[in-house]
């Protein structure tokens, strides 16, 4: 009987009594035996970007838990991700405690507001969220807007407001919030990732 | 006061893409089998492999030099994208090598399959060695040669490996296949994440022939290349030796594994005597639907036909 190529890399309960360990007069029985005792555990491994500041170094991330649905996943290990040219497997104490950011029960998951005068945080949508930060800087941008500076050149300034950008944002977001900020008028723009 | 300029970036080493075997490297693994065979349910099959490991470290400090393909050659394979190491012509030193191993090996200790096959052997004349050589590089291979393929394939390794320590690194270079041995173009038996200064938590692959190791990213199919759905499967509740030290790195987008060994979790740990310690991590994974893409040499004929 002939094997092929992938056959002859092939390792199954099977066939251990036609393989060498056999043939040679040692006996496969006890360790066929043993394998019904072990169970698999399963990880998955994938690579990300630390999300704290702008050296945006490699990681690591081990999780538990398949993609099926009545599976709950969980990440169990991060690590410094040692292929990334930038940190080379190595975190800061902040990234090492990634894990723990991920799953602190501080950790906001979802828009909250205290209305002035309350001492109570209240959660709210998305688009409430949106809308709210909207009317304010309209507001804000009514009140406080310069088209004219003291000369009378047009300058078309917003002085009271100011954005700072995230260094996990990729050049197309940076393009958009560019456009997007600098035609309100926002003067003070600066991004995490500008060290 | 003279002013004193100051590096702030001094020169870090850099990460060694290509690690060729240690001259010791058949000697810590005959160690790591011996350490890996207490209370092991293949205990005796272990200890024999590492009577196997010694002789081949015997036998590869008994041939002073082992024949490296001539420069020209060399460079002409360098130019065409292939390993400087030639499968298809191998030295005739390799039949020495083999017949010093199976002189070593054979005492009253041995079962009566293994006496046989090594008796088989002794007298078997050139040309029959030859052809199980050229079988067993070729990988399509025959059920019931189980039993001599694994010593053929210890004196090629020692051959091999002997060759590529005369090596120069820097004269390796990448092939278009990731998958394959940059130093004698055979498929790899395990992937081994190591320690050290420079290439601490880098993944190597290591070469089932001629113990070469070559760097490729972790988190990546070392078959297709797609770092998408790699997973990692471990035994689970065992205690044993080598505990978490031994993975197997399963891809779905191709169906494939192979075994990954940490050397942060065991220092000591061999990807080819950790590799055969853990079949039932093998025996599993099979059944969860995955193929394994690298052979380890010393076992033949694990599977169901």
């Amino acid at each position: 009987m002939n094997m092929n190529r992938r056959q002859f890399f092939k390792v199954c309960s099977a066939g251990l009594t036609g393989s060498s360990i056999a043939v040679m007069g040692f006996s496969p029985t006890a360790a066929l035996a043993e394998v019904r005792t072990f169970k698999l555990a399963r990880a998955t491994e994938t690579r990300n970007i630390c999300p704290y500041c702008s050296v945006s170094c490699g990681v690591l991330i081990y999780s538990t838990g398949d993609k099926s649905k009545n599976s709950q996943s969980e990440i169990i290990h991060i690590e410094g991700d040692p292929d990334n040219p930038v940190n080379r497997g190595t975190l800061c104490p902040k990234g090492a405690g990634l894990r723990d950011m991920i799953q602190s029960k501080d950790r906001l998951k979802w828009p909250e507001v205290r209305e002035a005068g309350s001492s109570e945080w209240k959660r709210i949508s998305w688009n409430e969220a949106l809308d709210r930060i909207a009317k304010h800087m309209k507001a804000d941008r009514d009140a406080n807007f310069i088209a004219q500076n003291a000369d009378g050149l047009t300058v078309n300034r917003w002085p009271t407001m100011g954005a700072l950008v995230s260094s996990a944002s990729s050049n197309e977001a940076g393009y958009l919030t560019v456009k997007t900020l600098r035609g309100l008028g926002v003067t003070a723009l600066d991004t995490q990732a500008r060290i | 006061m003279q002013s004193q300029p100051i590096d702030f970036h001094p020169p870090s080493e850099e990460a060694a893409p290509y690690l060729l075997p240690a001259a010791d490297v058949f000697a810590g693994r005959a160690r790591r089998f011996e350490h890996l065979a207490c209370d092991h349910s293949l205990a005796e099959w272990l200890r024999f492999l590492a009577r196997l490991s010694q002789a081949q470290h015997d036998a590869l400090k008994a041939i002073p030099e082992f024949p490296l393909p001539e420069a020209q050659a060399r460079e002409l394979a360098r130019n065409h994208g292939m390993p400087p190491l030639n499968l298809g012509e191998r030295p005739a030193v390799w039949r020495d090598a083999l017949r010093q191993m199976l002189a070593a090996l054979d005492d009253e200790t041995l079962p009566e399959g293994a006496r046989a096959t090594l008796t088989g052997l002794q007298t078997a004349d050139d040309s029959r060695l030859e052809k199980l050589a050229a079988t067993l590089l070729e990988g399509e291979i025959s059920a019931d040669l189980a039993g001599e393929l694994p010593f053929i394939a210890a004196a090629l390794q020692v051959t091999y490996t002997g060759m590529a320590l005369r090596l120069d690194p820097a004269s390796l270079q990448k092939l278009d296949a990731p998958a394959v041995c940059p130093c004698c173009g055979s498929p790899a038996v395990a992937s081994v994440v190591r320690l050290g200064a420079a290439i601490n938590n880098l993944r190597y692959l290591h070469c089932s022939l001629c113990n070469t190791e070559w760097n490729v990213p972790r988190a990546t199919c070392t078959t297709c290349e797609d770092d998408k759905e790699i997973a990692l499967h471990e035994l689970e509740g065992t205690a044993g030796k080598n505990a978490g030290a031994v993975r197997a790195e399963t891809c779905d987008a191709c169906k494939s594994y192979l075994k990954i060994v940490y050397q942060d979790k065991d220092p000591n740990v061999d990807p080819v005597a950790d590799d055969l310690a853990t079949l039932a991590l093998d025996m599993l994974v099979d059944e969860a639907g995955y193929e394994r893409s690298g052979p380890n040499l010393l076992l033949i004929g694990a599977y169901s036909g």
